[in-house]
């Protein structure tokens, strides 16, 4: 078998060695100072919120979101220069995003597995339909790329600029070597920031019980998708892996090129899918295939001249001289610095959410007793019983309590669907919507405070989109705000107040931290969520009497008990979040 | 055909002569269709009206020496026979052969084998034949009453273009394979697309991995011809060397090549392509293909229950009492109802000619009873006999009535010979899933 030692006195390669230090033409040199400038522009963070996430991080009380942040932005110029679009870190919670300027939307950052992934969505405050504030335009597809648009004209600007003040340089060798750094850190952190919600896996929750009584075809094609990885949650872990091996293979010179493949690869696909299922970061996912791509670049020509022309291939690479200790003390600085961040504490903070409060899930375990699918075996509005019928637009058809803090029920009657995909990383939990959005078939989600002393339940709908969309149509934003003073919420009394407790501490010690605290420093506006008030009697939980004021202000009168369904979908090993 | 190029034959060592020898027979074995399934196909297939699934039936054959499932046990048993088999050889006068013409001709065998292998699986997703569109009865049972498997078919199935572009990459990789110098580019192709295949396959349970796996070790024998090559130039960074062996073609030996190439990609990629695009519009092989009760389908509420002439109200939880009926396109009508389910459950690629062997409406999911059902239209009759394995030989006979058209009366005897009177009405169901999410939707 041939080898592949130094081949002295062929002609070829010191044709090559010649070719490799002559000067760059015109042409290349104008091409590369725009190509230079369009992928500093890319990699690069320029909104406002990454710089301030990064300064109030506090790195002793630390929230995987903080890092992950850190890792998620892309060019946003829109923004910048003062436009609207969906915007760039995007936790604003649904009720939240009324106070900011121009209104920002719910979007979502999410992670990309090699099967796909979908996300939120980008609003628009200019349309007037029922709801539809929380869904994109109709616009042009390749409108979704105009930040990439942006920073190419600020390329070719730039590259312009340089070309009249540069008449000296014959290459830029090192530029181009740094450049390349600036894009494989980008692409790599960016990567691993994703992996990690996966190999520990909170990106794609497991079904919750509302979800698997609820039909296959009562779900938006979005969330088929996520659901479809979810079941799966070593598959999502595998995922993980792929996406953090592919990021650290392109922390290192030698193994680049391999990560870069593998990213296109795996992005490539996503992208795909985003388009496919409708999800809404195929922006997002075809940025690192850009990115990859553009890695790849570099070794194109000779694998080309190895494989496909079968010629003697000398490659011609040229660095920075690392003996200089200054640069040899910041490369290992800076690989040090990127590992302990991402690597160690990102691992940290990613293993206490998903032990203690997977982001898409709710944390605070619900009332011990109150467990499990529920038949609605007697159901009264206003003191009229209403008999079992699946065609009745106001009885309970069956209902369900989660582990944690929501009483789901099906109702024969319509609801404005959340199109949204239930990410973000809200920190309550009436804002943790995956279980309720993308949900059709009449499905009802309930966030409750249990006010365990007097037994009683204080539920709000976690739909936010119904009640807006019933409420009111119409713009967001601006006007929105100063029409409804933050008034302080009183439907709950101060006594049930206090037997309830500090929503915030009620997860695990270890998964507090300093995010966390900041956004339940905000206390919740008073908002139209439809909400109920309802006293609960049981003994062990196997029967429910639920007696109290519905949404629509009537009194019911339900009556749950609880029965064992077994589900052909087989549970997982591995289970997020903390409920007993 | 001799070589060209230069006189400077590689320098195989001893021990590098001796691994080949049990890989190339190892290889050579494993790409062999070697299965107790080939005869059947071969004279079971009629060749003159081949159908696209026989040609998917080709590609699929593999070393298959046990019959039943795929089992590592078979490659078990190839290298049993690899390793004797080189043993003889070392000893015999072969041992001196032309190893660098050898190992052509080896890796050929392999490439054309992955090649028709992954066009196999390539051509029934551009074309989605392999994961259809969910019918109306699995868009009406509840999410958990799926296995794994099944919810990752349905998944697929909703997008078909996104099905098409998977099996296009496939495609691709194949037709990349089909020459030298691509071949490896293909075998990466198929390294990490097959990878995740062999991993979803072991995380859905589907029943896949192994061929999968098969596949995978084929594109890796491919794709180690250059490793080294190109481990040396992007990696080390150093002057590589490419390939020196040319298998040089001339005269007959030039045409004969030629025309193999071109009769491969005409068999298992022109005619196979073009019998399953006429399947797709024709004959969807996951679901039957006798049409059902005329503009009958749909999803139906059973308003009225009488059995024996008792009539059952609306129930949650009595087992006798239906919930909903559907009725597909084709001749199935399936039940919603709190009798317990016994799944039936097949999970990897089969096609079957036969409507009555077509369950993969079924297949995976609890929840609804199934029926494949005769139309007499004369009398009016309709006679159900249960799909589902377990439940063999479960007949009613239903006389049917249609005063609407949205309504269905149905009367006769039911499985357990009790006479039943059902009233159905059909519901207007929209499904997000076939309406755009940009939209705002009220569902």
């Amino acid at each position: 078998m041939s080898d592949n030692k130094q081949h002295s006195a062929n002609t070829e390669s010191t044709d090559k060695n010649i070719q490799a230090a002559q000067p760059w033409s015109a042409g290349k040199k104008f091409g590369f100072r725009v190509l230079f400038i369009l992928f500093l522009a890319m990699s690069i963070p320029f909104s406002g919120n990454w710089y301030t996430n990064v300064f109030q991080l506090n790195w002793l009380r630390p929230h995987y979101r903080d890092l992950y942040d850190i890792a998620r932005f892309q060019p946003s110029f829109v923004t910048l220069f003062g436009g609207q679009r969906g915007g760039d870190i995007t936790d604003a919670p649904a009720e939240k995003s009324g106070d900011k300027k121009g209104g920002k939307h719910k979007k979502q950052a999410n992670g990309i597995s090699d099967k796909a992934k979908t996300a939120g969505v980008s609003g628009n405050k200019n349309n007037t339909t029922p709801g539809a504030d929380v869904f994109p335009p109709e616009r042009h597809w390749l409108l979704d790329y105009i930040d990439w648009g942006i920073a190419l004209l600020i390329g070719l600007v730039g590259g312009l600029i340089w070309t009249l003040f540069d008449r000296k340089s014959k290459s830029y060798p090192i530029l181009y070597y740094w450049i390349r750094v600036v894009v494989r850190y980008r692409a790599g952190i960016g990567i691993i920031g994703f992996g990690f919600t996966k190999l520990f896996p909170t990106q794609m929750p497991y079904p919750s019980l509302g979800l698997l009584n609820t039909n296959f075809g009562d779900f938006t094609t979005q969330k088929i998708y996520w659901l479809s990885v979810g079941i799966v949650p070593w598959y999502q872990v595998f995922g993980g892996i792929v996406e953090i091996v592919a990021g650290t293979l392109l922390f290192f010179r030698r193994t680049t090129t391999y990560g870069a493949i593998l990213l296109a690869a795996a992005l490539g696909d996503i992208t795909f899918v985003n388009y496919a299922y409708d999800g809404g970061v195929h922006v997002y996912a075809f940025y690192f295939v850009l990115l990859s791509l553009f890695l790849i670049a570099d070794d194109v020509p000779g694998l080309y001249n190895l494989l496909i022309r079968e010629k003697y291939t000398v490659p011609f690479k040229v660095y920075p001289d690392f003996k200089k200790p200054w640069l040899r003390y910041t490369r290992i600085g800076l690989k040090a610095l990127t590992f302990i961040i991402f690597f160690g504490v990102l691992t940290y903070t990613e293993v206490i959410n998903f032990k203690y409060d997977p982001y898409k899930q709710p944390a605070t375990a619900g009332v011990k007793k109150l467990r499990g699918n529920y038949r609605v075996t007697e159901f009264k509005v206003n003191g009229k019983d209403i008999p079992y019928n699946p065609l009745d637009t106001t009885r309970w058809q069956e209902a369900t309590f989660e582990n944690w803090t929501t009483l789901t029920f099906r109702v024969n009657k319509p609801v404005q669907i959340d199109p949204s995909n239930g990410g973000g990383s809200p920190m309550r939990d009436l804002q943790r919507t995956f279980e309720i959005s993308g949900v059709a078939g009449g499905q009802r989600a309930y966030y409750y405070y249990a006010d365990t002393i007097d037994k009683v339940l204080y539920l709000q709908d976690k739909n936010a989109v119904a009640a807006r969309g019933g409420a009111r149509g119409g713009r967001r934003g601006g006007n929105e705000s100063k029409a409804d003073k933050p008034k302080k919420d009183n439907w709950i009394s101060k006594t049930a107040l206090a037997h309830i407790g500090d929503e915030n501490h009620m997860i695990d010690k270890r998964a507090w931290s300093a995010r966390r605290d900041r956004e339940f420093a905000v206390p919740p506006r008073e908002s139209k969520r439809n909400k109920m008030t309802l006293t609960y009697d049981t003994q062990d939980g196997s029967r429910v009497i639920l007696s109290g004021i519905n949404e629509k202000k009537d009194s019911i009168y339900v009556v749950l008990d609880r029965y064992e369904r077994k589900y052909v979908l087989p549970k997982s090993t591995l289970v997020a979040g903390k409920y007993n | 055909m001799s070589k060209t190029d230069t006189k400077q034959s590689s320098q195989w060592t001893e021990k590098e002569k001796a691994i080949f020898r049990f890989f190339f027979l190892f290889f050579t074995l494993l790409a062999l269709p070697l299965s107790v399934d080939l005869f059947k196909i071969i004279f079971g297939v009629n060749w003159l009206h081949i159908n696209y699934s026989d040609i998917f039936n080709l590609t699929r054959l593999s070393a298959k020496f046990i019959p039943g499932d795929d089992s590592f046990i078979n490659w078990l048993i190839i290298a049993v026979l690899a390793l004797i088999g080189s043993l003889a050889w070392a000893k015999s006068r072969f041992k001196d052969a032309d190893y660098d013409e050898l190992y052509y001709w080896l890796r050929v065998i392999v490439r054309y084998r992955l090649a028709i292998g992954i066009i196999g699986y390539g051509i029934i997703k551009v074309f989605p034949l392999q994961s259809p569109f969910p019918s109306i009865s699995n868009l009406n049972t509840a999410y958990g009453d799926f296995t794994d498997w099944k919810i990752f078919s349905m998944s697929l199935g909703i997008v078909p273009g996104y099905e098409a572009f998977l099996g296009g990459v496939e495609v691709l990789a194949g037709l990349l394979l089909l020459f030298r110098k691509t071949a490896t580019i293909g075998a990466a192709i198929i390294l990490v697309f097959t990878g995740n295949v062999f991993i979803s396959n072991l995380a859905y349970e589907g029943g896949e991995y192994i061929y999968a796996f098969y596949l995978i070790t084929l594109a890796l024998f491919v794709l180690w011809f250059d490793a080294q090559r190109i481990y040396n130039l992007v990696s080390l960074e150093r002057p590589t060397l490419p390939n020196k062996f040319k298998p040089a073609f001339a005269g007959t030996s030039r045409i004969v090549r030629l025309a193999g190439k071109a009769l491969i990609i005409f068999f298992f990629v022109v005619l196979y392509g073009f019998k399953a695009r006429t399947a797709i519009k024709n004959d969807q092989y996951q679901f039957p293909r006798t049409p059902g009760l005329a503009h009958a389908a749909g999803i139906y509420n059973v308003s009225e229950f009488k059995i024996n002439n008792k009539a059952l109200p609306y129930s949650a939880t009595d087992s006798v009492r239906w919930k909903d009926v559907v009725f597909e396109k084709w001749a199935t009508f399936s039940i919603r109802s709190n009798r317990p389910v016994a799944i039936d459950s097949a999970n990897y690629e089969q096609v079957f000619a036969d409507d009555k062997d077509r369950y993969y409406e079924l297949a995976g999911s609890a929840g609804r009873h199934y029926y494949s059902y005769s139309i007499d239209s004369v009398n009016q009759v309709l006679t159900l006999e249960n799909k589902n394995h377990h439940y063999k030989g479960e007949k009613l006979v239903l006389n049917y009535s249609r005063p609407d058209t949205a309504t269905i009366i149905l009367s006769g005897i039911d499985q357990k010979q009790d006479s039943i009177y059902v009233v159905l009405n059909k519901i207007d169901k929209k499904y997000p899933v076939q309406l755009s999410r940009r939209k705002s939707l009220k569902l």
